[in-house]
């Protein structure tokens, strides 16, 4: 086991702090540049949302925050890491026990039950199987799907797959969650119950909350600061 | 990351490819099963090759001869005169044969004696060395006497235990005993079953006889029934003999005729005859060899004498009987703990200037085939468990592709490389345990019908029953066949590990 990671000096509370934080793709002759030099701090239990069309780099700062990405040059601190400076490792135990994170397509291992899919964060966090077990069963039953705990994704229905998803981010009790279009597979009275769900974790332990969505309304109800992204720049 | 958790991922994953993972682990099942019945076989045929040398310990037997060394003419020779006119080379052929130097070209250089046993024995690897005692002499009991042949054994000789008919074989090569034939027996008058059962335990002579002095004339007695002259004839022909200095003038002779045997008679003192007389207890009795025990393979150590001695009692006879520095035995066996070392024996036995004969040719070729049916089958399950090593690489890297989304998910709630790379290597090193141990079964059953064909092989074409199983299954060999086939899938599965662990997850959450 490695050394546990440092706090930063503007830890206290700020949950997110990012400094000319840059990221593109491609060749050094032809670079896309998906972010460019961005600049922004959120606090700790801050529930922000960043909009933007498809292409505007919103996706990529989330897989930045998340730590699935490297940025190709600037700071990036998120609950007092530093993320660019992590080895994989660190990365890794970063995502398992500080970041949430749920994804418009659920992504879930369709093999495994909707249990087993709760429990995987808890199994590379080195929990117990009895404490997984009963964690895992609490989180489902917590976004009402105790009755399908032994069911696999293709068992059930798309609103369904994103509860499991939404347990599973949450079952670790992350300080942040980070949700890129949640919503975006479901209609509009099962996209509320989603949101519902998560909101309600996100205000019982105060968790900081980023929100991917080019939904304005969305965006507008759930999130008390919307941060704007157009061409991997944020607007003023 | 719990330690049953590591192990418990790549089993779903395997449970969850039922197909996959059946054909993938039938590739490692072949090469294990080959790769067994290879270490099987050979060590199966080498404890067949063992018992059979270890029957009668025949590769394990050195037998040991005088030393000898080219003769030097004899210096004298050029000064015989050779009447008549010759050209040279003949000359010089007809001067060695006047010197009687011409019938042999070396001459007895290192005899065995006592020493010569001794330094035999101190030669590493020897276990013990039976000299080939052989001598003659009279066997007296209850006052009939009978000439007879007199050789030695060591107490271990299973060719003389297996022909005794009553008493016991030796327990010591010390003892003071004997066993003797049967037939010996009856000619010294035994010739009841009783008589030669009660005969155990009773007490033998050995008579010797040598004769000291030079003499030119000796008489012989040849019987018409070709049996050997009993002690008293040889008593009355040695009493003529000293006494014809003084009858040969009395006969009806010429003066001519008293002339030619004058020399005879004046060319030393008389000859004198020493009898040595040795008691020994009768232990067992010896039967003669069945026609099939006389087929059976060479053995240096098989006697052909009427009486047998214990090997160091039969040394202690001869050098008694005989004059001091003579040899006690033309022959010994040298008896080695392991046939691979009959080589670096014979080596230090030539080296003390003795002669040695050996099975080397045997011994070598039997190594020889071994070493060739084990390289054989060792390299066929090598390329068998190469081709599976590749099956098993090339299939978990279609699973990595296939799972690449799963993987991008592992790697999104927090699984690191290492731990990804683990379960990939995890998986091919379970596919080896399945593998391995499904081919050391099916190689186990696949024994009993293997086994009892080639015994009905060998039975038929070889005359020979193999004893135990062509098939063996020590504890090594599993543990071998084990590690083996987990080795190689581990090494399979190396390269699919390394391509999961170095997936970006953002990618592979885009993957569909």
């Amino acid at each position: 086991m490695s050394a546990p990671l440092p706090e930063l000096p503007d830890g206290g509370r700020c949950a997110i702090r990012a400094v000319d934080l840059t990221k593109s793709y491609g060749t050094a002759g032809s670079p896309v540049v998906a972010l460019h030099r961005v600049t922004l701090e959120i606090q700790r239990g801050e529930r922000v949302a960043l909009l933007g069309k498809s292409g505007s780099g919103k996706s990529t700062m989330l897989n930045l925050l998340g730590g699935l990405d490297h940025p190709t040059s600037g700071i990036l601190q998120v609950g007092g890491n530093d993320l660019p400076h992590m080895s994989s490792g660190q990365l890794a135990r970063f995502r398992s026990a500080t970041v949430g994170m749920i994804f418009q397509s659920f992504n879930l291992i369709a093999s495994r039950t909707a249990l087993q899919n709760v429990e995987l964060p808890m199994i590379f966090k080195g929990l117990t199987p009895q404490r997984r077990r009963v964690d895992a069963q609490a989180a489902l039953e917590a976004v009402g799907l105790g009755h399908r705990l032994h069911h696999l994704p293709a068992q059930l229905s798309g609103g369904e797959n994103q509860r499991v998803a939404v347990a599973r981010s949450l079952v670790n009790q992350p300080k942040i969650i980070l949700a890129d279009e949640p919503t975006g597979n479901l209609d509009s009275s099962t996209a509320r119950e989603v949101i519902d769900l998560i909101m309600q974790h996100v205000r019982q332990h105060g968790a900081t909350f980023i929100l991917v969505t080019h939904d304005e309304e969305l965006a507008a109800t759930c999130t008390n600061r919307v941060i704007r992204l157009k061409d991997g720049q944020i607007q003023a | 990351m719990r330690f049953l958790d590591l192990i418990s991922l790549p089993l779903s994953a395997l449970w969850q490819q039922k197909m996959r993972t059946l054909l993938t682990t039938l590739g490692v099942v072949f090469g294990s099963f080959v790769l067994a019945a290879s270490l099987s076989i050979g060590q199966g045929v080498q404890d067949i090759f063992e018992q059979i040398s270890r029957r009668n310990d025949v590769l394990r037997k050195i037998q040991v001869g005088l030393g000898y060394k080219p003769k030097v003419p004899d210096p004298a020779q050029h000064k015989v005169e050779v009447k008549g006119v010759f050209a040279e080379g003949r000359k010089q052929r007809l001067q060695r044969s006047i010197v009687g130097d011409d019938q042999a070209s070396s001459t007895v250089d290192v005899i065995i004696d006592r020493q010569t046993l001794q330094k035999l024995a101190a030669i590493p690897h020897v276990e013990q060395v039976v000299p080939t005692v052989f001598a003659r002499g009279f066997a007296v009991l209850n006052d009939q006497s009978q000439y007879a042949t007199i050789g030695s054994s060591p107490v271990e000789n299973p060719e003389c235990q297996t022909r005794i008919v009553a008493g016991r074989f030796f327990q010591s090569p010390h003892e003071k005993s004997l066993v003797l034939h049967e037939y010996l027996l009856y000619q010294l008058g035994l010739t009841t079953d009783a008589d030669m059962e009660a005969a155990v335990g009773r007490q033998i002579r050995l008579e010797f006889r040598r004769m000291h002095g030079q003499t030119k004339f000796e008489l012989n007695l040849h019987k018409s029934d070709n049996t050997h002259s009993t002690r008293e004839e040889l008593a009355v022909v040695d009493k003529i003999t000293n006494q014809l200095p003084a009858i040969v003038p009395k006969l009806e002779l010429t003066a001519a005729d008293l002339l030619v045997l004058k020399n005879t008679f004046q060319s030393g003192p008389a000859p004198v005859t020493q009898t040595f007389q040795h008691t020994f207890t009768i232990v067992g009795i010896l039967r003669s060899r069945t026609p099939e025990e006389d087929r059976r393979h060479w053995d240096p150590l098989r006697t052909h004498t009427e009486i047998v001695l214990p090997s160091q009692t039969a040394v202690d006879l001869i050098e008694d009987i005989l004059p001091k520095g003579s040899a006690v035995a033309d022959r010994a066996v040298v008896m080695i703990d392991r046939a691979e070392h009959a080589r670096s024996v014979v080596d230090q036995i030539n080296e003390l200037g003795l002669q040695s004969w050996a099975p080397l040719e045997h011994i070598e070729r039997e190594r020889l085939m071994y070493l060739l049916i084990f390289g054989g089958m060792t390299c066929v399950a090598a390329v068998a468990l190469l081709v599976a090593a590749l099956g098993i690489t090339n299939t978990m890297l279609m699973s990595v592709l296939e799972r690449t989304r799963e993987i991008g998910i592992m790697k999104a709630v927090g699984a690191s490389n290492g731990t990804l790379q683990f379960i990939f290597l995890l998986e091919g090193a379970l596919i080896g345990l399945l593998g391995g141990s499904c081919g050391l079964l099916a190689c186990w059953g696949a024994s009993f019908p293997g086994d009892a064909y080639i015994r009905t092989l060998v039975s038929r074409d070889m005359k020979f029953d193999i004893e135990g199983t062509l098939f063996v299954f020590p504890p090594w060999l599993m543990v071998v066949v084990m590690t083996f086939a987990v080795v190689v899938t581990t090494l399979a599965a190396v390269c699919p590990a390394l391509r999961a662990a170095r997936i970006d997850p953002v990618t592979a959450l885009r993957h569909e």
